[in-house]
Parts: C-alpha cells; sequence; structure tokens
C-alpha cells in the first residue's frame, strides 16, 4: 500500500528518531498547554502531488461513482467486524468520498454537542497521557509497520486537533481507525494497529501513551456510551496467539475482565477509568462506536455484546449471524430520519388523500361503507384514515412500548394537520395565480414575484412532482372535451327542438277527439292542456322524446334531476334545511312548451324510473300528486306502456321485459304507497279522472303496466269506500262523483274487456324469451302469469253495480270457462307421468286461484271444472 | 378522487391485475392510494409457467402506472352508487 508513491521505509528511521525527541521535550512541557502548531505531524511537506496514478490502490480501484448515495452505513460497520482475514478481501469495496464526508460531518456534529466545557483532568495529571503522545505513537506506529495515513486521515485528525486540542491527539491513528474510510486504504492487515505486536523496546514508549485516560470527552455526553469499547473486542483480539504477545507492562487486568466478563463490564460507570490500551485496542470499532451512538445505543448492546462471548457453537454462531443480519438490515437506515422529519413526510402524504368533505370527496367510499354496515355512520373519516396508515407504517402496535393509543392518537392529530394542509392547498394555488398574473403584469419584474410565488408553495414536490393542474385529485383525462363546445351543445338542442317543432304531429285532430270524449264536467275543474295522449302517435318512442323536447334535453334532464336529488341529499346527511323547489323546477311538471311532457320522457329511461324513489322522499304532498295528476294524464306517451301492450308491442325483447319489471317494481310501488298511505278518495278519483279523460282507455288495458295502474287505482278507491261504509260516510256530491267516473271508465272499456287478455302469440312469445333468459325447461308456453287481469277484472267488478257485473262477465265468460278448461287439461295431464305432478298441481291451483279473484267478488266460486255459488 | 375512492372499498378482496407487461396477478388487495398504486398480498401469478420468478413471491407493491386493467367481482361494486359518485365528480369539478 502506498500512498502518492511515498515510500515509508525511507523515512523510517528518521522521524521516529525526531519524533521521539519531541516526545521528550512533550514530558518535559507536559504541563504546558498545547500548541496547535506543534501537533501538525507535518506531512504536508511531501513534495507535490504528482503520482497519483496511485489513487486506486489507495482509494479502492472500483470505488462507484455512481451518483446511488448510501444511506446506510451497515458496509463498513460490517467490515469492522469481520475478521481481519475477510478485511483483507475486503479492499475491493464500494465507499464514495461523500459518503466519508457525510459521516464526517456528522461525526464533527456529534462532537459539537460533545463537547464538555470541564477541564480535562489528564491536563494536570501528570501521568495522564502527554498532549504530544499521539505524534510519537503515531511515529512509533510508523516504525512499527509500514505507516500509511491517506489524506483523510489526516484533515480528520486535523480537524480533531482542532475540536479537542488537548485530549484527543493522543488517540492519533486509533482515533482515526475506527472512521468510516475505504476500506481498501483503511483496513490494515491484522495486527497492524496493535500496539502489542510491537517489538519489546518500543512497548515502553508505547505504555506512556497507555495510561488511563480519565473522562474522555466524547463519553462525557453520552454517558451510557463508556462500556461499549470493552464489548466491542475485534476478534483478532480474542485470538491466543496476540493475547499472549501482549507484554506483562500493559494493564492486563481490566482486558481480561472485559474478557471473561462482558455483561459486567456494562456497569461500569463513565467515570471509572478506561484504560488508553483498553481504548486504542479496541479503538477499531470504537470510534465508529463514537459516531453511531449518537443515533442508536441499543445497537451495540444488542448486537455487540454476543461478539463477546466465547466459545459459540456453530449453531449459536449462525443464529447470532442470522439475528445480526436482521438487526443490521433494521436498522441500516435507522436514525437517517428524526422524527420531526417522518411527521412532515406523513403529513403531507396524508394531505394528499384526505378531505375535508369526505361525503363530497370520497362520496364512493363513503356511502359504500355505511350500506356495508347497513346504515350504521361507523368511526369518522379521520379516524380511519389514522388507523390505516398506523397499520401501513408498522406502529399499529404502538412500536417500542407498545402504546398503541398514543400512537393513534399520534397519528390522528398528524391526519388534523393533513387536513389544514389540504386545506390551504387550494389557498396557496389561488396565490401561485396570483402572483404569476402579477408577475406577467409587471413584465420585467416577472423573476423577482415568481421567486416569491415559488417561496410560497415550495413544498410542492417535495414528495415528487405534485403539480396544481395534475394531481390524484384531477388527473389527467384520456378525453378532453373543451368547455367552448359547450355553446356548439346548445345550438345542437335548439336545432332538435326546431326540428320537433316542425314535425307534423297533427295535434288538432286529435284534440277534437279528446274534448269530445271529456265533455263530462265534472266538479274538479277540469284540466286544459294544449296537449293530450290520446293517440297512438306516441307509440314510436323517438317521437315522444322529440315532442318533449329531444333525447338529448330530456338526459340532460334526468341528470340535473340526479344532481338535485344528491344535493338534497347531502344537505339531508349535513342536516341542512331542504329547499325542493330546484328539483321540482328540474322535474318540468309543469311545463307547458312540449307537447308531451318532459317528466313522462324520463320515465322512458332505466335510470329516470330509478331516481323516481328518492324524488319522492324530498317532495311534498300537493307535490307528489300533481306528479302522478300528470303520469297519469300522459299515460298514453310513456313508454313503458307501449312497450307492455300485445298490441303496440306484439314481440318484446328480454331487455323491454326487464324494463317493465323495473317499472313494475319501482315507480308501481311508489304509487301504491302514496296512494295508501297519504291519499283522500277525492284524490284517487282526481288521479282516475285524469286518466280516463286524457287517455285512450281501452289501449292502456291492453298494457300489462297499464292495466296494474288502473287496478291500483280502482282498488284503492273500493277500499276507501267500502272503510267509510263502516266508519264516516262519504259525502252524497262524492258518491255521485265517484259514480260518473266509474260510468266514464266503464263505459270506455265496455264490450273491449275482452281485449285485456293478450293473445296466445303474445303469451307464447313472452314466455320463450322469459325460457330464454332463465332457461327453466319446465316453463311450458302456457305458463303466464295472468294473475294481474284477474285482479284487475276483481277490482273492476268490485267497484261496479250489478249490471256492470254482468257486462263484465258476458265479456269474458269466454276467457272464465278457458282457464276452467285450462286447469281440467292439466289434471288431465296429471294422470299420465310424463310432467312432474307438483308442478302441474301447482298451475292447476295457480288458474283456479286468479280465477276465483273475480269470481269471488260476485260470490262465485269455481273448482273443479264447476263454477257455483261462494258460501 | 373517485378512483382512489372507489379503490378503498376493494381493500381485502380479491382482485385480478393485469399489468402493462401482461403478467396477471391475482391477490388480495391489501392497500391504495391516491396514485393509484396497488398492494397485493398473498399473490399468485395466473401463468406460473412463463413467469416463474413470481412462485415464490407472496406480496407485491405495484406502481399505479403499470396497472392495465383490476379485475373485479361483480359483486364487489355498487353501480347506482357509483353512478352517483360519478355525478357528484362532476359536479363538484363544474363549481
Amino acid at each position: 500500500m502506498s500512498f502518492f508513491g511515498f515510500d515509508p521505509t525511507a523515512q523510517q528511521h528518521a522521524r521516529p528518531q525526531q519524533q521521539q525527541q519531541q516526545q521528550r521535550q512533550q514530558q518535559q512541557q507536559q504541563q504546558q498547554p498545547l500548541d496547535f502548531e506543534e501537533t501538525y505531524k507535518g506531512y504536508g511537506d511531501y513534495e507535490p502531488e504528482e503520482e497519483d496514478f496511485l489513487n486506486d490502490e489507495t482509494f479502492g480501484n472500483n470505488v462507484e461513482l455512481g451518483n446511488n448515495f448510501d444511506f446506510g452505513h451497515s458496509q463498513q460497520q460490517q467490515q469492522q467486524q469481520q475478521p481481519a482475514a475477510a478485511v483483507a478481501a475486503a479492499h475491493v469495496t464500494h465507499r464514495s468520498y461523500v459518503a466519508a464526508a457525510a459521516s464526517g460531518t456528522s461525526q464533527q456534529a456529534h462532537m459539537d454537542a460533545a463537547v464538555d466545557l470541564r477541564p480535562m483532568e489528564s491536563l494536570w495529571n501528570p501521568n495522564a497521557a502527554p498532549a504530544h503522545a499521539g505524534q510519537a505513537a503515531a511515529g512509533e506506529q510508523v516504525e512499527q509497520q509500514p505507516r500509511v495515513l491517506s489524506m483523510e486521515e489526516i484533515e480528520r485528525n486535523q480537524r480533531q486537533m482542532q475540536m479537542h486540542p488537548p485530549p484527543l491527539p493522543p488517540q492519533g491513528y486509533p482515533a482515526v481507525q475506527g472512521y468510516p474510510m475505504p476500506p481498501g486504504n483503511f483496513m490494515p492487515p491484522p495486527g497492524q494497529n496493535y500496539p502489542m505486536m510491537a517489538p519489546p523496546q518500543q512497548q515502553q514508549q508505547f505504555q506512556q501513551q497507555m495510561r488511563p485516560v480519565f473522562n474522555q470527552p466524547n463519553y462525557m455526553g453520552y454517558p451510557g456510551n463508556a462500556p461499549p469499547p470493552h464489548q466491542q473486542q475485534p476478534q483478532q483480539q480474542q485470538q491466543q496467539p496476540q493475547q499472549q504477545m501482549v507484554p506483562p507492562q500493559m494493564q492486563m487486568p481490566p482486558q481480561q475482565q472485559m474478557q471473561q466478563a462482558p455483561p459486567h463490564e456494562q456497569k461500569i460507570a463513565p467515570q471509572v477509568a478506561v484504560p488508553q490500551m483498553a481504548r486504542s485496542s479496541s479503538s477499531l470499532s470504537q470510534s465508529s462506536n463514537e459516531r453511531e451512538n449518537f443515533k442508536s445505543h441499543q445497537r451495540q448492546s444488542h448486537q455487540r455484546q454476543p461478539r463477546n462471548r466465547e466459545p459459540l457453537t456453530p449453531e449459536e454462531q449462525k443464529r447470532l449471524e442470522v439475528r445480526h443480519a436482521k438487526v443490521e438490515k433494521i436498522l441500516k437506515h435507522s436514525g437517517l430520519m428524526t422524527p420531526r422529519d417522518k411527521d412532515f413526510i406523513t403529513r403531507y402524504q396524508l394531505s394528499q388523500i384526505v378531505t375535508e368533505d369526505p361525503y363530497n370527496e370520497d362520496f364512493y367510499f363513503q356511502v359504500y361503507k355505511i350500506i356495508q354496515r347497513g346504515g350504521v355512520v361507523g368511526e369518522s373519516n379521520k379516524g380511519l384514515i389514522a388507523r390505516a396508515y398506523l397499520e401501513h407504517s408498522g406502529h399499529r402496535l404502538g412500536g417500542r412500548y407498545k402504546r398503541a393509543d398514543i400512537a393513534l392518537q399520534r397519528m390522528q392529530s398528524q391526519v388534523e394537520k393533513a387536513v389544514t394542509v389540504a386545506k390551504e392547498r387550494p389557498l396557496r394555488k389561488q396565490e401561485k395565480e396570483q402572483s404569476r398574473e402579477n408577475s406577467n403584469n409587471e413584465g420585467s419584474n416577472s423573476a423577482g414575484s415568481s421567486t416569491t410565488g415559488q417561496s410560497n408553495d415550495n413544498r410542492d414536490g417535495v414528495l415528487g412532482k405534485i403539480s396544481s393542474s395534475l394531481n390524484s385529485k384531477a388527473p389527467r383525462r384520456q378525453l378532453q372535451i373543451p368547455t367552448s363546445n359547450k355553446t356548439l351543445l346548445n345550438s345542437l338542442l335548439v336545432n332538435d327542438e326546431h326540428a320537433t317543432a316542425t314535425k307534423p304531429t297533427n295535434p288538432d285532430a286529435l284534440m277534437e277527439v279528446t274534448e269530445s270524449l271529456g265533455n263530462v264536467e265534472l266538479s274538479q275543474k277540469a284540466r286544459v292542456r294544449r296537449r293530450s295522449s290520446y293517440a297512438f302517435t306516441s307509440v314510436d318512442q323517438s317521437s315522444v322524446l322529440s315532442r318533449s323536447g329531444g333525447r338529448k334535453f330530456v338526459l340532460s334532464l334526468i341528470e340535473t334531476v340526479y344532481e338535485e336529488v344528491l344535493e338534497l341529499e347531502a344537505n339531508l346527511r349535513s342536516g341542512k334545511p331542504i329547499d325542493n323547489k330546484n328539483l321540482w323546477d328540474a322535474l318540468h311538471i309543469n311545463d307547458e312548451l312540449y307537447e308531451v311532457c318532459p317528466f313522462i320522457s324520463m320515465l322512458s329511461f332505466d335510470k329516470g324510473v330509478k331516481i323516481m324513489p328518492r324524488i319522492f322522499n324530498f317532495l311534498e304532498k300537493d307535490q307528489k300528486l300533481k306528479l302522478l295528476q300528470t303520469f297519469f294524464s300522459e299515460l298514453s306517451h310513456l313508454n313503458i306502456i307501449i312497450i307492455s301492450s300485445y298490441k303496440t308491442n306484439p314481440e318484446p325483447t328480454e331487455f323491454q321485459l326487464k324494463q317493465i319489471d323495473v317499472f313494475q317494481t319501482v315507480f308501481l310501488k311508489i304509487i301504491v304507497s302514496f296512494l295508501s298511505s297519504s291519499s283522500n278518495f277525492i284524490e284517487i278519483m282526481g288521479l282516475l279522472l285524469h286518466l280516463i279523460k286524457n287517455n285512450n282507455v281501452s289501449f292502456i288495458s291492453t298494457s300489462k303496466i297499464g292495466l296494474n295502474l288502473i287496478t291500483v287505482l280502482i282498488s284503492r278507491a273500493a277500499l276507501i269506500r267500502q272503510d267509510t261504509n263502516r266508519n264516516n260516510m262519504l259525502s252524497s256530491p262524492e258518491i255521485s262523483t265517484w259514480n260518473e267516473i266509474y260510468d266514464k271508465l266503464f263505459t270506455a272499456l265496455e264490450s273491449k274487456l275482452a281485449a285485456v287478455f293478450p293473445p296466445k302469440e303474445y303469451i307464447q312469445k313472452v314466455n320463450s324469451v322469459h325460457l330464454k333468459g332463465h332457461a327453466t325447461p319446465s316453463a311450458s308456453p302456457q305458463h303466464y302469469d295472468q294473475a294481474y287481469i284477474w285482479q284487475f277484472l276483481a277490482s273492476l267488478a268490485l267497484s261496479g253495480k250489478l249490471n256492470h257485473q254482468r257486462i263484465i262477465i258476458d265479456e269474458v265468460r269466454d276467457q272464465i270457462f278457458g282457464t276452467i278448461t285450462e286447469a281440467e287439461q292439466l289434471k288431465e295431464n296429471a294422470k299420465t307421468p310424463n310432467e312432474s305432478d307438483d308442478d302441474l298441481v301447482y298451475r292447476r291451483e295457480k288458474l283456479y286461484q286468479d280465477l276465483n279473484l273475480f269470481l269471488n267478488v260476485m260470490g262465485l266460486v269455481s273448482r273443479d271444472g264447476e263454477i257455483s255459488e261462494l258460501k | 378522487m373517485l378512483f382512489f375512492s372507489f379503490f378503498k372499498t376493494l381493500v381485502d378482496q380479491e382482485v385480478v391485475v393485469q399489468l402493462k407487461n401482461d403478467i396477471e396477478l391475482k391477490g388480495t388487495l391489501q392497500s391504495v392510494d391516491q396514485f393509484l398504486n396497488l398492494k397485493l398480498d398473498n399473490i399468485s401469478c395466473t401463468d406460473e409457467e412463463k413467469y416463474p420468478h413470481l412462485v415464490s413471491v407472496r406480496n407485491i407493491f405495484i406502481r399505479g402506472s403499470t396497472v392495465r386493467y383490476v379485475y373485479l367481482n361483480k359483486n364487489m361494486v355498487d353501480t347506482n352508487l357509483l353512478q352517483d359518485a360519478t355525478r357528484r365528480e362532476a359536479m363538484s369539478e363544474r363549481k
């Protein structure tokens, strides 16, 4: 090994003598204060550095030049603990100067902190190591071995001397040794740095500097750290030969003591004299320890103490190694960041995901959790985030002190702070934009003001790019819809309306029919509408849509309604007052602008139907009534009526059947609940009147939904009538009005009652679609639930007088007997074993059950193919 | 925040993540962050013969930008709620 081509052997004799002389002088001047100049070893006196081609040899030839800064310190520690043999092999290690410098500065800082202003006892102690012993020691060592110091060592020495002129220089070479140095240069061959290897005549001198040094300044600041040097016996020292080489003059007892009983050693108080011998012999790990103990005390006791115990069985050794590796891995970067740093990072991360308004920005998650918990509002949003983060950070169990509650509290406070940061964000963004604008305005002054803007949000981007325009809250879109196109869209809509206006819908002719049909003036104020749904022009859905403002318009209306509902629901959650005016406006119930009420067109979309229950939550009773009046008035325009009628849609698709189902389960339910809970007799009559007056009742009755709706109305009216018969009588005008309305309804249906039964082809079609959908082989083409028809007939008969009932029976006589024959047919089939009995029996029962719904109203019952009087 | 909010509800559910390099990983979603980085636990690769190096991996952190698809079970999604959430998002943007 060589440094700048310096040949140590040439100087070997000259310099030591010089230094020995120096040392003698020092011994004489022991009491004198230390002169800084004298501590300089004169290494800079050499020739200018020319032969630095040997740097490779000095620093290792494959020092990595990349910028991957190794923040951990494990590498060196591992090497320090490696047996000497391995050290030789470790000459080729990657250690950058940057790292060395970094650790150097930390050392410096540490020393700053460690400086104790108490006077050093050693200064006045005649036996203490002489101030200049370091020079001597260094000289000796040069004598003992080819002495090589790197530039760094020198610098470090100098720095140390500056820091602690009197006491530290004696450490001289050994103290330097533990520094993070390029091991290639620094790790000496075994024994090189151990004085006991020195020839006997030098031991005398050496011993002088081995005198105990009291109260080492480095240790003063960290009382707990005094023991470690004892525990950190490098392995070489534990080897027998070296121990034998230790001369008797040397202070053996402490050394033996520490080797034999390391745990006991730990108890030694810091003030106890630490023999310099011990220090220097263990200095390899000691000074690195100095550096580390700043960060982790436990580390030493944990990972190094076991090394002293000997002998170790191979398994133990292996276990220790594994353990050591683990601890090393954990501790590699430990202490790199202070708790404050960590808090800052955590807060910044949190500020990106927390929000003050979780129901707005985190809507899906919040509501989903509530739905899953069954409507119970659980832990607060912030609490959840704090908990989640705690688990991520691995402090769920509270870390070292097992105080999980404290850890959670801490994290919660972090979340609180994060929310504040999140709150500040838009503010800062505004400021930034403002400053940007200012800078633009100022022109030449832009540089100055933009820097102030930057300083405002200099924390942006600390953890990667967090730009204001592109972040997780507003990610970049694949599809960009320029807002300027809005005007274009509007003009399109306008065009749409124009197109609809010019469409030849010929409302006048239809009007006449409506007027003539609705000539019965009733006590209720007849609604004069400019439009009527009494027409088959509604069969075409697109024409209906276009007459209510166009498809786009209707869809945008639905969205508006959704937004209003969401808004109201948010208000409901936060306890704010609810004002449904906007919602009501969005429904366009009273809108007379369009031929078909937009509200009716909304119901032709599934999402329009699905929102209805939520709308109803926010409507007043009279609003609901108004809505239903509109609904019944324009029933013929209702898309669902058209697709559920066998006349207009003889071949329903699976999708349409599903739509019918949705409508039935959603909207019909609302109507039924409204009628049964909050409506009175007059209101029901009004609704029925709206239905009869404005619609082709016989057409509506051909659709399942339409028939259901009529059934709901008249059966509810019948129920109220029966109810009031007992309790409080209906007034006679009410009854007469009802009779009139019923008559009108009956007239509309008379002679068309048989038409409520869908034809066989339709039934077959529906069944086949169902069959495809559900793939249930047992469903036969005959299996079509006609209960709704019999329910309708039953409620119609219930409200009618005897002559009405007679007409009904006359008209549907064929269907009654058809059903009976069908049932009996099933009975016949049941005797043959090729079909499953249960299914047939069930279907037969069902047929009779449905039929009897109607027959029972008239006091009849059908059983086993016969119709008899109900007893 | 819509997708972040959505993926948060999938935590502790089993999903299949297809990466842009065609690797498909099935695993339990452990966590997700605002960049839609995913943490999966108990992962298994659907094509272990092609990617044998993943056989011994138990959990994995996936950078969000490398994800192509996340396959979900149908019943993990409340589509109506998702529609509402989308509307809310659109509303808050317009403000």
